[in-house]
């Protein structure tokens, strides 16, 4: 049932699998940036054909670029900065990755990074410690170097709308962990095209859990349901919450809180939707793997879980 | 390798909160992890990615290792091919089954007429099943020796298949109207071809003719062995008559040289084989070499079943027991009557799962029940006698389907045997009952809105699409979903890697048909930059056209090699000429051809080659869609052709446009926003130079 398709080296910290699940870039300790490939798409075993040393300090998380935008991949470093690699190819040279952009390390730490695509162009946003979250829009959709800053705004788990429709507006969630308990809650915000602004439309949080730190969010893709799925982690559990599609009155979106899942005891890391929007895979500090899925009548369950072992 | 996943549900069913199962995740690191990453791939493929904690220890330890895990909830019983070959297998069988089904409803909405159509739609259904059904079977062949072995009574049948076992169970209770009305018969055959894979967890009747027949070969006188009558018994039992009557005729009785001694004993043998052989059956017809007579009224049934009874009766009161001297035939005998007159004893004692104990019943005991309700209690009745070890998912759907409880048949048929199994066994239960046509088609808010129909093909389709080799069947069922079929289409293609053309092709074509053309246009955004601008070019992505002439336009004007001319050269080719893209796409077509034919001169001979590469000079600076920030370089680029030694190339007309050109171009360089050229400092007034030297000359020329 298991199989194992590749091996990391020594000091890898993160990982992450581009769109079609061909490529894996990970990032080390040492601020070494690996990128593996596999011959084939029926093949599974993926091997390490790129090795390089993209930051003098360690590498927090890596993240794909989009795949219509080419392959590139940003990484957001220990001492806060942010850096785009891209595989470009250069006159008769063959394929390399090279630093496009280095966006400017601040004070402040980059906590998350999310890339989201709508029909005209790529933006980025970025969560920094200082509680400040940027969104970049990329200029030239063919070089990855020009970025524009859009928009700064208050209010570090950040998830697009997986849509890709071409008359999706742009939308994500964002939650932070922090210790301004005002900051934290989950707020769901879209791109305002009339006054050219990004507003909060929606807040993933009873007035009670207000104030409790977002470890993770996940935004799931929506294959013709008539509300979005997004999942919201705190120490309470996992949050599973319908938001509705049409605004109300106000400007603002529905929401519903469906289920609260007992999560992993301890800190959630990471949460991911599979292809359909239907079951809900997430990691925690208590090393475990769960699948979570909701029954015929609408109830949430855990269906599975993975231990690791050696 | 992990332990087996005995086919876990991927469509939760039950409503009570259930321990979820943990599976161990083996990853072959030394502990300690420190962090684990999770990532969806292909379908319901789950990468797990295990971190080890980075530490000072040995130098050759890894950091990590990405697992991959499948959740499809498949049966360990098929091998991949196998299961590859039964899912590519059943698309025609469904595909088909749906067109009919759409013209169906399209013709029912024209005629207002009750449909006539339903005995057809019958036929087409069992037409589907029997489709199905053949791609279950195992293929390896039975050999046929020519001489037939006395000894071998049970035929080395090919191993059955649990899959085909569900499937024809379900085919009989719904799909095939012809059996339902002697639907007791029909499971006695069932049985017969798959009592055997229940000897996995325990004893049954199959088990012990297969232990039988091992002992067989090394028996003297089979007559004298205690197990010959016990297996004989439980066979005759469960109605496999043609075995009991084959061993019965290995009676030491009917040897030549014993024949004269044992006359009254093998009397009786006959005697009962016969009986046996004419045993009254509820069927109208019998597959060849098997024995019985059909009936197929029930009051012509009736009849011959008291004649028999009464035979079988006279038999048992006979004297001539009495003269049997051989103890062991005549008991073992006795009983085989006792079994044929519905002894109930008899019969619970020498069947081992309550499966055989029915079937039983339906021979000897209740030779003509009908209807579902009085099979289930007796299903019931047998349960509670004879309870099988374990439970066995092919029990749990037989008594969903007696119970007559649709939500039961479907979640054993998800939990034992996979989604591949609920979504083309839908098809068949919905024709063969309103409630479960009914519960299937139903649209559910909490699913999204869609049927339990839909809802099935859905995960089947992300099932399909775990595996390379099976993702392109994925749309056949996706677009019978009318919901989501379509957004989950699109998902699909959009994560297909596209490095590689075949995979990208195919994923166009289907794109093409069904008519996904926003799909293929964001997929072709994708790939390395040369095969990029064709793909751009099918995308019709204006946008990136046109930002990739601008980088284009940086090649003008520089001198580059060879070889980068023709990559250069081969890019504005796929750029193409259609009048639609950019104005900048002219202006680098014309000016490709000027750089050609500038390569191919001879220093010194004023070839023909010249002469064009003038005209093409002329014509670029007189097109309006030649920028006007590339008139220097172009100029500077021609600096040879306006040099020549031999005689001068432009006539004066032609030089007269290129000075007036020049003019422009130095009033508008004081413009704040033009853009130099990247030229060296004097190469304007070099070619103010030239062209004043080709004016002087030419007009000496043709004066």
């Amino acid at each position: 049932m298991d199989k194992a398709v590749a091996t990391l080296d020594k000091g890898t910290t993160c990982s992450s699998w581009n769109y079609c699940g061909q490529r894996l870039a990970t990032g080390s300790t040492d601020g070494t940036l690996s990128i593996f490939d596999s011959p084939d798409p029926s093949s599974s075993s993926f091997t390490c054909n790129l090795k390089t040393k993209v930051h003098a300090g360690a590498i927090l998380k890596v993240v794909w670029v989009p795949p219509e935008f080419g392959d590139a991949v940003a990484c957001i470093c220990s001492d806060g900065s942010l850096l785009l690699w891209e595989e470009i190819v250069e006159d008769a040279q063959p394929l390399q990755w090279k630093l496009c952009k280095s966006f400017e390390s601040t004070s402040t730490q980059v906590l998350d990074v999310q890339f989201g695509v709508s029909s005209t162009s790529l933006k980025l946003v970025a969560a920094y410690s200082d509680g400040h979250v940027k969104v970049y829009e990329l200029l030239d959709p063919l070089i990855l170097k020009n970025w524009q800053l859009q928009a700064s705004c208050i209010s570090a788990s950040i998830s697009w709308n997986p849509q890709k429709g071409e008359n999706q507006g742009s939308s994500f969630v964002l939650g932070f962990n922090s210790d301004t308990p005002q900051l934290n809650s989950s707020k769901v915000w879209e791109f305002d095209e009339a006054h050219n602004r990004w507003l909060p439309v929606a807040e993933l949080a009873l007035p009670e859990d207000r104030s409790d730190e977002v470890y993770a969010v996940a935004w799931a893709l929506n294959i013709g349901r008539p509300y979005e799925v997004i999942a919201v982690a705190t120490q309470k559990g996992i949050a599973i919450w319908h938001v509705g599609a049409n605004p109300e009155l106000d400007g603002r979106l529905s929401v519903e809180k469906v289920a609260l899942l007992s999560g992993h005891g301890g800190e959630v890391w990471q949460m991911e939707w599979d292809m359909s929007g239907t079951t809900l895979a997430t990691t925690g500090s208590d090393g475990m793997v769960r699948l979570w899925q909701s029954n015929l009548n609408g109830v949430w369950d855990e269906q599975a879980a993975f231990q690791p072992t050696a | 390798m992990s332990g087996e996943n005995q086919g876990g549900a991927i469509v939760p069913y039950s409503e009570e909160a259930k321990k979820p199962v943990v599976y161990p995740l083996r990853h072959g690191l030394k502990p300690p992890i420190s962090r684990l990453g999770i990532s969806w791939s292909r379908g319901n493929s789950l990468r797990v990615t295990v971190f080890r904690q980075p530490s000072e220890d040995s130098e050759n330890e890894v950091g990590g290792k990405a697992v991959e895990v499948r959740l499809d909830g498949r049966d360990g019983e098929i091998s991949d091919a196998q299961w590859r070959r039964i899912a590519y297998g059943s698309v025609s069988p469904f595909a088909l089954l749906q067109s009919r089904k759409n013209s169906f409803a399209s013709l029912s909405k024209i005629s207002s007429t009750t449909s006539p159509f339903d005995a057809e739609w019958w036929e087409y259904v069992l037409e589907y099943s029997k489709d199905i059904s053949s791609l279950l079977g195992n293929q390896t062949s039975t050999t046929q020796s020519l001489i037939e072995d006395p000894k071998e009574v049970l035929k080395k049948d090919p191993e059955p298949s649990n899959l085909k076992a569900a499937w024809e169970l379900m085919e009989s209770f719904y799909a095939d109207k012809l059996s339902q009305a002697w639907l007791p018969e029909r499971l006695v055959d069932w049985l017969a071809d798959y009592d055997s894979l229940f000897s996995s967890t325990q004893e049954t009747v199959h088990s012990k003719l297969v232990d039988f027949q091992k002992d067989l070969v090394s028996l003297q006188v089979i007559e004298d062995e205690p197990k010959y009558w016990e297996v004989m018994s439980s066979a005759l039992a469960v109605g496999w008559l043609d075995i009991v009557v084959k061993l019965l005729r290995l009676h030491g009785s009917y040897q030549l040289d014993q024949l004269g001694n044992r006359e009254t004993e093998n009397g009786l043998v006959e005697a009962v084989a016969v009986l046996i052989s004419k045993m009254p059956r509820m069927r109208p017809e019998l597959e060849a070499g098997k024995l019985g007579e059909c009936f197929k009224a029930k009051p012509d049934f009736m009849k011959a079943w008291e004649k028999w009874r009464a035979q079988i009766a006279k038999l048992e009161c006979s004297t001539f027991w009495i003269q049997c001297a051989h103890r062991q035939t005549q008991e073992g005998l006795r009983n085989m009557l006792q079994i044929m007159l519905g002894n109930t004893n008899n019969l619970c004692t020498l069947t081992c799962h309550w499966m055989e104990l029915y079937i039983a019943h339906f021979l000897y005991i209740r030779p003509f029940t009908v209807g579902l309700e009085s099979m289930y209690g007796l299903a019931q009745k047998c349960i509670q006698l004879k309870p099988m070890a374990a439970s066995h998912r092919l029990m749990g759907l037989l008594i969903g389907i007696l119970g007559e409880n649709i939500e039961v048949v479907l979640a054993e048929c998800s939990k034992g045997f996979g989604p591949w199994m609920v979504t083309h066994a839908i098809e068949v239960l919905t024709a063969g009952s309103h409630q479960a046509d009914t519960l299937l088609h139903e649209e559910r808010d909490n699913l999204g809105g869609i049927s339990m129909e839909e809802l099935h093909r859905l995960v089947y389709a992300q099932v399909l699409s775990s595996h390379p080799l099976t993702w392109q069947i994925a749309p056949i069922y996706l677009t019978s979903c009318i919901k989501q079929g379509m957004g989950l289409l699109e998902m699909l293609l959009y994560k297909q890697p596209v490095d590689h053309n075949q995979l990208l092709l195919k994923n166009l074509e289907i794109c093409r048909l069904y008519e996904l053309d926003s799909v293929s246009s964001n997929i072709m955004k994708h790939g390395k930059k040369g095969s990029g601008v064709y793909w751009l070019q099918q995308a019709r992505d204006e946008a990136r056209l046109n930002r990739i002439a601008q980088q284009m336009f940086d090649s003008v004007g520089r001198s580059i090699s060879d070889e980068n001319f023709r990559q250069w050269e081969g890019l504005i080719q796929l750029l193409g000429s259609e009048p639609k893209t950019a104005g900048g796409l002219e202006f680098l077509h014309n000016y490709r051809d000027f750089k050609k034919s500038l390569l191919q001169i001879r220093d010194g001979k004023t070839t023909d080659a010249a002469r064009q590469a003038v005209e093409s000079l002329i014509s670029l600076m007189k097109n309006p869609c030649t920028p006007q920030r590339f008139w220097l370089p172009l100029l500077h680029d021609s600096l040879k052709l306006l040099n020549w030694e031999e005689r001068p190339l432009l006539n004066v007309l032609q030089t007269n446009l290129l000075l007036n050109k020049l003019q422009e171009l130095s009033i508008a360089r004081l413009r704040p926003d033009f853009i130099e050229a990247d030229l060296p400092p004097h190469a304007l007034s070099s070619v103010r130079l030239a062209l004043a030297t080709n004016l002087g000359r030419t007009t000496l020329e043709e004066q």
